[in-house]
């Protein structure tokens, strides 16, 4: 159905019948001429605010403005009328003020009360709300052969559901390029708002049972994703803008001039000096056997222990490359792993058992949470990978 | 007198004529003359707390000596018949109500019997409560670039969905809760969809063109000269309420609703602060405009309706930008005006929980299941005793990430439930017996951890169901 949007025709009623010639010739009924300017702004989490400019006819006296919509989804209580200040160089602009605005029953319309001070033209604002106009966020990653670096390019994408055309209509997202585009209807526009070249990438590698699991229950082998983390600020050539939250697709280079696609992850919102952490694959090439050597309880007095665990990690990094792997474990979870669940939060230390070489990363480990981290060393030349083990050794205390 | 052409659900009233006869006698009888005297004036008092709305009216009506019936109607309208009072502004003493009908089989009408001691004209003022018609107040805030001031702006918009037209009303509008012990529209004994199905009729009766031209005239007020300005509203307090009062005339018809300016434009200085507090804001972090309804926020002239509050911000590009709408209860004179506009994505906001250990452990002895080594008389387990009191301590870190570029005032409120110790070099009150409220700022683009340890007592050393507070050093672990 055509939308019945806005009409252009100039209506003016010079009288009313049911009144006095005399006493309303100054009344006139006008319908809002052609669109002059049209902004939509997209800065808004949910909400799609559209911004036009109208040049209106004016008598001297009141004058009503006519707004009707159908078809599209303009919130009736947002809808803004401001006269926009005439430029200084004319001689002597209206004094144009609103003096109140009627709605009439059962229909998407609206009569603005304008009161003039002369007869001439008057550029005016009106901002609404308009819905199923709405906006969202995509990255393409193309990494280099090497995973040092990536192109990381940010696309806006407009869907406009609206029932409505825009014609040459401004876009802005609230950062980055200020688009002049057309948008018809049922269209889906998608622009190119940054493009960061030779952004770092720092991979990291993390084994966490409770997070990411196993990947062959029965050999005890734990899936190890690897993410690829992307700071955003200007050290890392990015920090222009915020990272709004949406799909990345990440390529890579694969040295033959092409590329191949690697994998996909939300990017989440990330600010200013924040990281993008990005969860690209699974890697194969790096083999954690995860079992739990020891298991102890000691008894303090009457139903009070303290329980000694030991988790093993057997590790072999295939990969022709050197790799540091983050081990990280839910502390309350081995506990539930091999007692029961009383309910409690557990009180622990590290033991005197534990072999990672730097002990834990306090600043990512938590009540409840350690993290470690070990180096891996690349495979052999002769294909073969050592294998290093690594012991976390916690000393669960007061439970009962 | 003159006739008015009405429309099926207009109110009127019907002069009896000399040939009449006298209530109560009239109600068996046919009306073989009347007249319908129009209204002079009329004057809309709206409530907003409740559905009502007092209508006060005046007409001119001629008398005879001796007895006048006056019939007064109101078909398909929202009139309480209860509410209607008949008053004669001249000739007071010369004229009485001697008593009131309301006829059995004619729900929506009276008689009134006016005993007259003159021969001519006379202005009487009817009112009565009506429902369906209401008004509701909102406000559109535009904030500056650098968020130090809001343009506030307050409107007022009269719905009128009575079933009756008032043309050229005196509107005043009531901010207040008044007490109504039984409901206008129950009294009217007019459902309100009655009402709806009856305007449709009346509604496709009247062409788009009929309307418009009606609505025409709402524009123009009482006088031939159109205003230059939006009306102003005076506004006045009343017991506990306020009261405003429309400028001039409004006519509002039926089914339409009419919005005008109640506050004029100014400018509100505005304060920014980052507020948790789980039962009003969820758990979440949100960023509030503060503000005050005073003079020195170039306010406080009125109270300010419930209403809704939408609030833009100039985009520094020509532009707006849209932040966020909410319904706000009444502000009084001097009090807060607060606007929560949600998270702020730059400001990430998470509770740590750092470090957790537990000590001054208590064992229940039984004293039955005791062993002991012979050769070590120090060894003793005590097989059957029980862990019955003990003290939860944990670490806290609030760690706030500000990644925008202005500083951040920070207020936190979290109830801690139990018998609780807060430690912490943070400055930090009570906020209720189990609630610990801190604030701090943290500087633009940077982070900080606000440390605090919460010891809970539990089992047999509870003693309390309270929060209290220490100033001690907490060190990371």
């Amino acid at each position: 159905m055509r939308p019945r949007f806005l009409t252009v025709l100039l209506v003016l009623l010079a009288t009313l019948s049911t009144v006095s010639p005399q006493a309303f010739a100054r009344v006139k009924l006008i319908t809002l001429p052609v669109r002059q300017r049209v902004e939509i702004q997209l800065d808004h989490p949910q909400a799609t605010l559209v911004e036009e400019e109208r040049i209106v006819p004016l008598v001297k006296g009141v004058n009503q403005v006519d707004f009707s919509w159908a078809n599209t989804q303009i919130d009736p209580n947002t809808i803004l009328f401001r006269v926009l200040p005439r430029p200084a160089d004319e001689s002597k602009p209206l004094d144009v003020k609103v003096l109140s605005v009627s709605y009439p029953p059962n229909e998407n319309a609206l009569v603005w009360q304008v009161a003039s001070d002369g007869s001439g033209s008057a550029r005016v604002r009106i901002s609404y709300l308009l819905g199923n106009l709405t906006k969202s966020f995509n990255y393409r990653a193309v990494a280099t052969n090497d995973e040092r670096t990536l192109v990381l390019s940010q696309y806006i994408r407009l869907q406009n559901f609206a029932n409505e055309e825009f014609g040459s209509t401004g876009l802005w997202a609230g950062f980055g390029t200020h688009f002049l585009k057309a948008i018809g209807i049922n269209e889906t526009k998608q622009m190119l708002m940054e493009k960061y070249e030779q952004v770092p990438i720092k991979k990291t590698y993390t084994a966490s049972t409770q997070e990411f699991g196993y990947l062959d229950r029965p050999q005890n082998k734990l899936t190890i994703p690897m993410h690829y983390v992307l700071k955003n600020n200007k050290a890392n050539q990015m920090g222009k803008a915020p990272l709004q939250f949406g799909k990345v697709r990440i390529f890579q280079d694969d040295g033959r001039g092409s590329t191949a696609f690697i994998g996909e992850d939300w990017g989440q919102f990330t600010p200013l000096q924040d990281e993008m952490r990005l969860y690209v694959g699974t890697a194969q090439d790096v083999v954690v056997v995860r079992t739990i050597e020891k298991n102890e309880q000691k008894r303090v007095a009457g139903n009070l222990y303290n329980r000694e665990v030991i988790v093993k990690f057997e590790i072999e990094n295939f990969k022709d490359r050197a790799i540091t792997l983050d081990v990280a474990e839910n502390v309350r979870a081995v506990r539930n792993e091999v007692s029961s669940d009383n309910g409690r939060d557990v009180e622990w230390v590290i033991g005197p058992q534990t072999t990672f070489p730097d002990g834990i990363d306090q600043q990512r480990s938590t009540f409840d949470k350690v993290v470690l981290h070990t180096d891996l060393p690349a495979r052999g030349a002769d294909g073969k990978a050592k294998k290093v083990v690594h012991k976390l050794h916690l000393i669960m205390k007061n439970e009962w | 007198m003159r006739s008015v052409i009405s429309r099926c659900f207009l109110m009127q009233l019907i002069v009896g004529c000399a040939g009449l006869a006298f209530v109560p006698a009239l109600p068996a009888e046919n009306v073989d003359l009347s007249t319908v005297p129009d209204r002079d004036t009329v004057q809309l008092t709206i409530y907003n707390s409740e559905d009502i709305t007092l209508v006060r009216e005046t007409r001119k009506v001629s008398f005879k000596k001796g007895g006048n019936p006056l019939q007064f109607s109101w078909a398909n309208t929202l009139i309480d018949p209860t509410s209607v009072e008949l008053r004669f502004l001249t000739d007071p003493d010369k004229l009485e109500v001697l008593d009131t009908t309301f006829p059995r089989a004619k729900p929506h009408m009276l008689y009134w019997n006016v005993a007259s001691e003159i021969d001519g004209e006379a202005t009487i003022e009817i009112t009565y409560f009506t429902s369906g018609i209401r008004w509701t107040a909102d406000y559109v805030l535009v904030a500056n670039r650098e968020e130090s001031k809001v343009g506030f702006e307050g409107f007022v918009r009269v719905h009128n969905n009575s079933g009756e037209e008032y043309e050229e009303a005196q509107v005043r509008l009531v901010v207040g809760k008044i007490n109504l012990v039984e409901k206008i529209a129950q009294l009217a004994q007019v459902t309100i969809e009655e009402v709806k199905e009856m305007e449709e009729e009346s509604l496709a009766r009247l062409s788009k063109g009929v309307k418009r031209s009606l609505m025409s005239r709402t524009a123009m007020p009482s006088s031939a000269a159109a205003p230059e300005a939006p009306k102003e509203m005076i506004k006045e307090g009343l017991s506990e309420y306020f009261i405003y009062t429309i400028e001039g005339t409004e006519t509002v018809a039926n089914g339409w609703s009419k919005r005008m300016r109640s506050l004029k434009p100014v400018d509100v200085p505005l304060q920014i602060q980052y507020r948790y507090r789980e039962p009003e804001y969820g758990q979440e972090l949100v960023r509030m405009y503060l503000m005050r309804n005073d003079k020195d926020s170039n306010l406080g002239t009125t109270p300010l309706p419930d209403g809704e509050v939408r609030v833009f911000r100039d985009n520094g590009r020509d532009g707006l930008s849209y932040l966020m709408a909410q319904s706000i209860k009444y502000v009084a004179i001097g009090d807060k005006i607060e606007l929560n506009l949600g998270p702020d994505p730059e400001v990430i906001f998470e509770l740590i929980r750092l470090k957790f250990w537990r000590d001054n452990i208590w064992l229940h002895l039984t004293g039955t299941d005791v062993f002991r080594r012979v050769d070590a008389p120090d060894i003793q387990v005590q097989v059957n005793s029980s862990v019955v009191g003990w003290d939860d301590h944990a670490m806290y870190a609030q760690r706030v990430r500000n990644y925008s570029d202005k500083p951040v005032e920070l207020e936190v409120r979290r109830p801690l439930d139990g018998h609780v110790d807060f430690r912490s070099e943070l400055t930090a009150t009570n906020h209720d017996f189990r609630t610990v409220q801190y604030t701090s700022t943290v500087p633009a683009s940077e982070q900080v951890d606000l440390l605090y340890e919460v010891t809970t007592h539990l089992g047999r050393n509870a003693k309390q169901n309270n929060v209290t507070l220490e100033t001690a050093e907490v060190m990371k672990p």
